[in-house]
């Protein structure tokens, strides 16, 4: 019992950053913009977020740090591909190449060097409970601000007018524009918001889950699986953060398993997330193909649970739109 | 009072709007009428605020304005509804309603939704998606919005196409009550002369840019004619060709057919058609018309049932195998679904008529410009040819031994000579033997160029239907969902 | 943009260039690293003498075969973003290939391995492709899943059952016997089989994608694929071939890192050639004429910056840094010519 509190304990630490990007890429892509540059972001805001920390002897100020650099690309990708016409796509694969390189620059000097890291809370008290004091007894900052980032997302993208706005403009910009909503800068907005939340991820990386600098860091690769669990999760929050959860124990208990089987390379393990990824993906699609649509109609119980099962994407993700084209 | 003050709209070279100049009084119901690219839409848009004009002046409540936006068009009371409703299909009702209005909660917006349809006798569920409406619930969803946020002056943009006639009569009586009893002022854009007769206190007739006339009742169907369509109005359109005798192999012979596409299926198709038949195919936006014409080429999935094609048996529908066989799909989305809009001409044909090597240039010649007069030179890319073209392009890239010809809506934005052109095309094909299925959203298309006509409802084959019963009045109710035999027995 | 005269075109390729300059030195000013100075040492590093030019050369080599293949799937609008991973199955297949023949071997040996890696590579790019046509998943994803999966292929590979007895360690797999090494081109790191075959591949994608009907059947399939169904061109069929083909050049870079520069399978055999060709591939825009020459150029900053650490005590990822900045600047730009003309159009 013990063990499965200090898993679940361990669950919640690995996947707080994972929740945090992936939070912040559905708030970009319910707004229609697909931001590729994902892991290179959080690579550059761990650095930036480090950096600062050591410098500064301040993790917090190193965790704003890490948002406004992530807020700072998602900018450059939002003016770029938002008013200047370029493919969302393209800007956004070589802002990852490019963050990466430049955090693995920048951070030259700041590899395997000391610094402070956010530490843990403890709530007074609690640590003596049973189970959960196990979990939240004494337990990363972080893993609370993911989860208030849970709450807070899908508060605000179903249950405020701003949300509503924002699912309007990701549905139909054409539409959204018809009604006197700014499509444009609305985008914008989100742009940054998602950019911030993913800087956080990063600063989370290199301030709790794992701290320090270094070539490589650690967190290598978490971005494309964010993007990839955005898209598992059906672009809604709470849905996208269970995926990140999900991963995230599939990593813990990678970690078990490597125990117990030592003959198993470590490689495999370390990979083993990215098949994963592609499995959910072709998971998620399966319901609209044309053999798996056959079985579903011919066994009415397949019909209720694909109900639940398949997902659509904002309908006008990835594309342009230009106000000055009018309606 | 609305005066719109010599509106130019360009594109480019291309003048959707030449000057125009008109007053809308309110209480009175406007007709705006043209064919297809006259610039109806275009203006409406201008007054909409849906698009900025290069020149002239809007003139409101006294007031000079050189262009609107959205947010200032509403304020001015103005309100659009589109062809196509401009909503949100993902989410539910009461947040399309209420998007774009002044801030309220959910339950007050609920509460108008209920009012606003008791008073027009209609039924909203308001936490179902609008993706779930039909397009005449659609529209009358955005007409409410629009009354809704204080719109006193209420453009149509063909509001007819799609919907049963019985809605659209429920529609003509709610902007009767609107104009007479609120005196707001009613812009009615079509293309449909009858509908412009039955409503109009006054018609405006534009054509290639220009208003040319204002009429008042009483209308003159012939000096109307004439004015919209300038000289061309002398075309006629070839009558339906003769079918020949019913004996000799049918040349399509379905037996319980089973259609999936990706949103729904429809199953228990039993049809046989003859060689040189014009069948259309009626009914509503998503009932079933455009799954039969895409399973028959094959682009959606036979999971049941065979079909016949001149007596050959095909158990599976396999659209190379089908299009080998003369079978030729032609969508209505030309360069979106038909066309590659970066390439030329001449890479069309290439890619059209794989087996025939070397220079192309005479074939272009003899089977583009001299049989379909696609006077454009062939390096032009199929972006940049207007509607009438791309769709002559199409024909000319169908080949000549195609056997059963499926086509979506043949003369979709077409002006009246390049569909007069369209159609004696297709009668000359139907003549020659080949089998054509069709459909359009416009019924009288669909009656007047059928020898028989599939009535779609609900996603299952609802009548067929030949000879005298090829009308408006049993064909729209069987669109609606009257069932055959009962409308048979009300006859008799 | 082909409407333009050439001096109008010039003076925006200056101007991209420019940016790009400032923005190098904007973003390298915060590490301390002397502007001027450290583009000296950058090129420096890379033209000063001869065994440096065939470094680049050698550099030049597998970038310039993963860029023109890439041209391809983008002809069908498709983001072959595997490519990292199917140089990677080049190598491997590449290595297995030669395994038996621990002692040596002639041509025939190094032709069969020079195809094993185009295999290898073709193989890897297919099950990319498969996962696109046939599962919808996007193929930046599988793409990017494949590669680290091939990763993880070559480190269980290297530190298990092709581990050398005694030492178990990054460096790789045994070294290959010298005679299967690839023939170098004088004192130079670079081989001269290598060269021919990069060369033979700008030849071998013009002429397909420019001079037959199959390179407008695939311009056909990438500008619209529901029209390419309808005119018969299989689509389906022809976008597997594209990845298959770029897998194909991608796995025979593979080879020319095992066969002519590394002589044995390392953990980064790759060496990051098939993030940089995306790069090459976009900054051309897809021109094939440009292809080559940027791939010189970036060769050039890769090689130049081995020595920013030994001389200015800066990491040598800046040259991926600057090659980022340059397609940023140019798209920039891009959207500026852009919004000009839309702004010019609108009044």
């Amino acid at each position: 019992m013990d063990t499965f509190a200090l898993t679940i304990a361990a669950i919640l630490m690995a996947g707080a950053p994972l929740v945090l990007a992936t939070l912040g890429e559905t708030l970009t892509e319910k707004a229609g913009i697909i931001n590729l540059s994902l892991d290179g972001s959080i690579l550059l805001s761990a650095m930036a977020a480090f950096a600062c920390s050591a410098t500064f002897d301040s993790p917090w100020l190193g965790m704003l740090a890490g948002a406004c650099v992530g807020a700072a690309i998602a900018g450059v990708l939002g003016v770029i591909g938002i008013f200047l016409g370029q493919s969302q796509l393209a800007v956004g694969f070589i802002l990852t190449l490019l963050s990466r390189d430049l955090a693995y620059f920048l951070g030259h000097n700041f590899s395997r060097q000391p610094g402070p890291n956010l530490g843990l809370w403890t709530i007074p008290g609690l640590g003596k409970a049973p189970f959960v004091g196990l979990i939240f007894g004494s337990q990363s900052p972080v893993v609370y601000l993911s989860l208030a980032a849970i709450a807070f997302c899908w508060w605000w993208m179903y249950r405020t007018e701003a949300g509503m706005r924002l699912r309007a403009v990701g549905e139909s910009p054409r539409a959204a524009f018809g009604r006197g909503i700014r499509v444009r800068m609305v985008r914008l907005y989100y742009c940054l918001a998602g950019g911030a939340l993913v800087g956080l991820a990063g600063a989370a990386y290199s301030l709790a889950v794992k701290p320090g600098w270094g070539r490589p860091q650690g967190c290598e690769g978490a971005g494309w699986i964010a993007l990839a669990i955005v898209i598992f999760g059906g672009w809604h929050p709470v849905r996208a953060a269970l995926g990140a959860f999900f991963f995230a124990a599939l990593q813990v208990s990678g970690i078990y398993l490597q125990e117990i089987f030592p003959s198993i390379p470590a490689p495999v393990f370390q990979v083993a997330p990215f098949p994963m990824m592609i499995l959910t993906l072709l998971a998620v699609n399966m319901g609209r193909m044309g053999w798996v649509q056959d079985i579903v109609r011919r066994h009415p119980l397949f019909k209720a649970l694909s109900r639940g099962w398949s997902i659509d994407a904002p309908a006008a993700l990835g594309q342009d739109f230009d106000p000055k084209k009018g309606l | 009072m609305i005066v719109l003050n010599d509106i130019h709209k360009h594109y480019g070279r291309v003048r959707a709007n030449d000057g125009i100049s008109l007053t809308l009084e309110p209480g009175r119901i406007y007709a705006l009428v043209g064919e297809n690219g006259a610039g109806k839409s275009t203006l409406m848009r201008v007054l909409a605020g849906h698009t900025r004009p290069t020149s002239g002046e809007l003139v409101m409540d006294g007031e000079s304005l050189s262009h609107l936006t959205p947010a200032l068009a509403r304020k001015k009371g103005v309100g659009m509804l589109y062809q196509d409703p401009l909503d949100f299909p993902a989410m539910p009702v009461w947040e399309n309603f209420q998007l774009g209005a002044p801030k309220r909660t959910k339950k007050e917006v609920i509460d108008i939704i209920g009012e606003l349809s008791y008073r027009l006798d209609a039924c909203f569920l308001p936490d179902e998606p609008v993706s779930s409406l039909t397009v005449g619930e659609r529209q009358l969803l955005e007409l409410l919005r629009l009354l809704d946020l204080g719109a006193t002056t209420l453009i149509l943009d063909e509001p007819t196409t799609g919907i049963t006639p019985e809605q659209k009569q429920d529609l003509f009586d709610l902007l009767m009550k609107l104009a007479r009893e609120e005196g707001h002022t009613i812009v009615l854009v079509t293309h449909k002369l009858s509908e412009a007769f039955e409503m109009a206190d006054s018609i405006f007739i534009m054509r290639q840019g220009r208003l040319v006339s204002t009429l008042t009742p009483p209308y003159d169907e012939r000096e109307l004619v004439q004015l919209m369509f300038g000289e061309a109005a002398d075309g006629e359109v070839e009558p339906l060709p003769e079918l020949r005798s019913k004996s000799g192999t049918p040349r399509l012979s379905m037996r319980d057919v089973l259609f999936a596409g990706p949103k729904y299926s429809m199953g228990g198709l039993n049809f046989t058609a003859r060689p040189g038949e014009c069948i259309g195919l009626a009914g509503l936006d998503g009932s079933g018309q455009e799954l039969f014409l895409r399973g028959l080429c094959g682009l959606d999935r036979m999971p049941g049932g065979a079909f016949d094609l001149d007596g050959t048996r095909f158990a599976a529908n396999d659209f190379s195998t089908l299009r080998k066989a003369g079978v030729q799909f032609v969508p209505a989305d030309r360069l979106g679904l038909a066309l590659f809009p970066d390439l030329n001409l001449m890479e069309h044909i290439t890619l059209a008529f794989p087996d025939r090597d070397g220079d192309l240039a005479d074939f272009y010649r003899s089977q583009c410009v001299e049989k379909f007069n696609l006077q454009a030179h062939p390096e032009t890319h199929a972006v940049s040819l207007s509607g009438g073209n791309q769709q002559r392009l199409l024909l000319s890239l169908i080949p000549d031994e195609t056997r059963l010809l499926l086509m979506e809506h043949p003369t979709r934005g077409l002006d009246a000579g390049s569909a007069r052109q369209v159609w004696n095309h297709l009668n000359r094909r139907c003549a020659d033997g080949a089998t054509l299925i069709f459909f359009s959203p416009d019924l009288e298309e669909v009656l007047e160029h059928s020898h028989r006509v599939i009535v779609f409802y609900d996603r299952t084959l609802a009548a067929v239907v030949e000879g005298d019963d090829i009308s408006m009045e049993v064909v729209g109710a069987l669109m609606a969902g009257k069932k055959y035999d009962e409308l048979k027995e009300g006859a008799a | 943009m082909n409407r333009d005269s050439l001096l109008t075109q010039i003076g925006w390729l200056a101007l991209t260039l420019l940016l790009a300059l400032a923005l190098t030195v904007i973003v390298a000013w915060p590490a301390g690293a002397p502007p001027l100075e450290t583009i000296y040492v950058l090129f420096k590093g890379g033209v000063s003498s001869w065994s440096k030019i065939g470094r680049v050369l050698a550099g030049w080599v597998p970038l310039t075969l993963c860029s023109v293949g890439l041209l391809i799937p983008f002809t069908a609008r498709l983001w072959n973003i595997g490519v990292e991973g199917q140089v990677i199955m080049g190598a491997i297949f590449c290595t297995a290939a030669l395994r038996p023949f621990e002692d040596g071997g002639g041509t025939g040996v190094i032709i069969l391995a020079l195809a094993a890696s185009v295999a290898g590579g073709a193989f890897w790019a297919l099950l990319a492709g498969l996962l696109r046509v046939f599962g919808r998943v996007h193929e930046i994803f599988s793409g990017l899943g494949l590669n680290f999966v091939a990763l993880g292929v070559t480190l269980w590979l290297i530190f298990g059952p092709w581990r050398r007895p005694g030492v178990a360690s990054m460096s790789g797999t045994k070294p290959l016997d010298i005679s299967l090494w690839l023939p170098r081109l004088g004192t130079m790191s670079v081989s001269w089989v290598g060269l021919i075959l990069a060369c033979a591949a700008v030849l071998l994608v013009y002429i397909l994608l420019h001079r037959t009907k199959w390179g407008l059947k695939m311009r056909a399939v990438g500008e619209n694929p529901k029209a390419a169904t309808l005119f018969s061109l299989g689509p389906r069929r022809r976008l597997l071939q594209a990845f298959m083909l770029c897998g194909g050049l991608a796995g025979l870079a593979g080879a020319t890192q095992v066969l002519s520069v590394y002589h044995r399978l390392l953990p980064n055999i790759s060496s990051g050639y098939g993030y940089t060709a995306l790069l090459v591939s976009m900054m051309a825009s897809f021109r094939l004429s440009l292809v080559p020459f940027i791939c010189l150029f970036f060769a050039v900053l890769n090689v130049g910056s081995i020595q920013l650490p030994l001389q200015l005590g800066l990491d040598s990822s800046l040259s991926g840094v600057i090659q980022g900045i340059m397609v940023l600047s140019l798209f920039i730009v891009q959207g500026l010519r852009l919004w000009l003309k839309q702004r010019k159009e609108a009044d």
